[in-house]
């Protein structure tokens, strides 16, 4: 019992930060139908940036996500405006996957020759604590990540449900032809939803890069965790992305100690297509109309 | 003098020249026209990919012994040229870069590229000419299992027996001492679990109980589901069959899991002296065993020669040259010493002749079987007073081992 306890508990704290990667990516899905598969790329951008700013200018990875996520904010609205705007029409879709790849690449590669392949961790003074609460282990990094994820992740959703732009992203999301004809600047919304999407990546990676190590090909597989969450959370919907992030911790933290490692990444695609085979839209998603 | 006696007398001087060159190099090489042709080596490493920072580990090891033998005439009188090609990592892209430089580049040598993934294919290309195939990093059972007879590997042992002197080790100890239960997490990679599976095999027979073992993905970023199992499981030795991002997770969890085993080996990770203390806390390393092949205060065959012109060369200290040089430097000190014994570069002379006698070099004196694993044992080394230290076999020891390990952080 005591290990499948310590287990939920490891679960659920690493699926806060996989939240946050993750609501980046369905935000940016929901508003423009654009699956950034750079999102884990991005994600290990900001982890260098951090570790960069950590290992030269020893400021602490977690006040680096003040630093990291404006940063990135502005990259992503740079990105946005150069090659994903201009991917519109019926294969719009199709054609950000290519793009967004490409630019994956583009990020490894030029991490790669800046920092070398080296596995690399961000590792601040307090990062071997722990806290022992009723004979729990409890790291002191994963709880500050997975409580600066909760953090962001309840700003964004506050900024999306009750300010304007919030109010223009939802209906955006909901009918883009209805919005436009409200009076809703949706190139503006874009642009600046693709930059939310990034910066959310940005303040993941700079959690991220204190509790695994990280080389910059590590994006391969956090793009496809990231995209079975999104999937599974049904796609476009932030709860949904947080709910299967959670899941996923769990899932794969109790069968990595109750089974065996080797079935805890592929019992989560079981759930995944299971639940698929129930509820193709995913756990919050809606069905699509077509009209 | 005429114009035209004196073009005769510069052709005369001209051809007297050249003939008394010619007698020069003769006298050092056979007679032949191509005598003083460079002596070419097609090497392919990964320059780039996932690789790049051990290919170009050896691609210093690699040049600084062609430079080394080219100050002093090179071999057999002809200069060395390295004829190196990028791989990107690649193992297809490996076999055809071999492929190439036997049938297009016509060259005289072939040396390995890093790592086994990589070797195993050029080892065939290379057999399938009649090759020799001297190289530095493919250890594992998948270079072996082809039992090539043009293979030999230019490290103390074959990588799956380098945790056996820590597994013998430990059943050296008195009874009271040695450990009763062990716990074995692995990395799924031809590298690391067999070596772990290899160690089970020698404790369990000697009575070792084995509480934990698992067997883990390449994709697995959260070893603290395995170090929690591994905690309530309490062995006194934890051996992990490891690769470098994942060791240091194992010993990142181990530290905020508060748990610190009796004995504790991993298979990589912990040896790599430049990298590990950054990466789990200078302060959490005393203790840790793991395995080596080389190390820069060694007394091997020309070491202390390697690392003085390796630090001429490329700056730093003996502590940041890689092993990864030093095994590709071995590469070239045994063709050295093939010149001077054999006299040839032919490679069916160079293998019958590899196959008998011993070969020294700085990773040791090597010898090797018929499937080319060498004879020797891998280097036991341990982190005591944050520095790491060759601590076994006791020939080549610079301090005893170090036990039981201290708890983290002291």
């Amino acid at each position: 019992m005591h290990e499948v306890v310590q287990a939920i508990i490891l679960g659920v704290l690493v699926g806060g930060i996989y939240a946050l990667m993750a609501s980046g990516l369905t935000l940016v899905f929901g508003i423009m139908k654009v699956i950034n598969v750079a999102q884990g790329a991005l994600v290990i951008l900001a982890a260098y940036l951090s570790y960069a700013l950590f290992s030269h200018l020893h400021i602490d990875p977690f006040l680096s996500i003040l630093i990291v996520t404006p940063a990135m904010f502005v990259l992503g609205v740079a990105v946005q405006l150069v090659f994903v705007r201009s991917l519109r029409g019926p294969d719009g879709s199709e054609l950000s996957l290519l793009v967004t790849w490409a630019l994956a690449l583009g990020i490894e590669g030029v991490l790669s020759v800046i920092f070398k392949t080296n596995f690399r961790v961000t590792s601040p003074s307090y990062g071997d604590n722990s806290w022992s609460i009723l004979g729990y282990q409890i790291s002191e990094v994963r709880l500050f990540a997975f409580a600066s994820s909760a953090v962001l992740l309840l700003l964004l959703s506050l900024l999306l449900t009750r300010t304007r732009f919030g109010r223009a992203v939802r209906a955006t999301v909901q009918n883009p032809t209805a919005a436009t004809l409200l009076g809703v600047d949706a190139n503006r919304v874009q642009t600046l939803s693709f930059g939310l999407g990034v910066s959310m990546a940005a303040a993941a990676g700079a959690v991220y890069g204190v509790i695994y190590p990280f080389n910059p090909g590590s994006h391969y597989d956090l793009i496809s965790r990231l995209l079975s969450i999104v999937v599974l959370g049904g796609l476009g919907s932030l709860g949904g992305a947080v709910f299967a992030a959670l899941g996923m911790g769990v899932i794969e933290a109790l069968v990595a100690v109750e089974i065996s490692p080797v079935w805890s990444s592929f019992s989560f695609f079981v759930v995944l297509i299971a639940f698929l085979l129930v509820r193709p839209q995913g756990i919050f998603g809606v069905r699509e109309r077509v009209l | 003098m005429t114009r035209k006696t004196l073009a005769r007398l510069a052709a005369l001087s001209g051809a007297a020249a050249l003939a008394a060159v010619a007698a020069a190099v003769g006298s050092a090489a056979p007679a032949r026209d191509s005598a003083a042709a460079p002596l070419k080596i097609g090497i392919s490493l990964s320059l780039s990919g996932d690789f790049s920072d051990p290919g170009k580990f050896a691609q210093q090891g690699y040049k600084l012994w062609a430079n080394t033998v080219n100050a002093k005439g090179g071999i057999l009188g002809r200069k060395v040229q390295l004829i190196i090609q990028d791989d990107a990592s690649s193992p297809t892209q490996a076999a055809t870069n071999y492929q190439n430089f036997i049938t297009k580049d016509k060259v005289d040598l072939v040396f390995g590229p890093f790592s086994t993934l990589l070797s195993a294919p050029s080892a065939a290309v290379a057999n399938r000419y009649g090759y020799a195939f001297i190289e530095p990093a493919g250890g594992g059972p998948a270079v072996f299992d082809q039992k090539l007879h043009n293979v030999f590997f230019t490290q103390p042992a074959p990588i799956v027996e380098s945790g056996d002197v820590f597994a013998k080790w430990l059943l050296s100890l008195p009874k009271s001492q040695r450990p009763k239960t062990a716990a074995y997490p692995a990395l799924d990679d031809p590298f690391s679990s067999p070596i772990a599976d290899r160690m089970r095999g020698i404790l369990e027979k000697a009575g070792v109980k084995t509480v934990y073992k698992t067997i883990y993905p390449s994709e697995t970023v959260d070893m603290t589901p395995i170090v929690s199992k591994i905690a309530s499981a309490n062995p006194d030795v934890v051996i992990g069959g490891t690769q470098s991002g994942d060791g240091y997770s194992i010993v990142k969890a181990m530290v905020q899991a508060k748990f610190s085993p009796k004995f504790l080996f991993l298979s990589n990770g912990p040896n790599s002296p430049g990298e590990f203390p950054s990466k789990v806390g200078a302060k959490n390393v005393n203790g840790i065993f793991s395995a080596s092949d080389w190390f820069p205060q060694a007394k091997t065959p020309g070491n202390p020669a390697f690392v003085k012109a390796f630090i001429k060369a490329y700056g730093g200290n003996a502590g940041s040259i890689d092993p990864g040089s030093a095994e590709a430097y071995a590469v070239g000190q045994v063709v050295s010493s093939l010149a001077s014994r054999i006299h040839s570069v032919d490679n069916k002379k160079i293998i019958a002749a590899l196959h008998k006698g011993t070969w020294p070099t700085v990773e040791g004196t090597l010898h090797w079987n018929a499937i080319g694993e060498p004879q020797g044992q891998d280097l036991l080394m341990e982190w005591i007073g944050g520095q790491l230290y060759p601590v076994l076999p006791k020939s080549v020891a610079v301090k005893a081992p170090f036990f039981p390990k201290p708890a983290w952080g002291k």
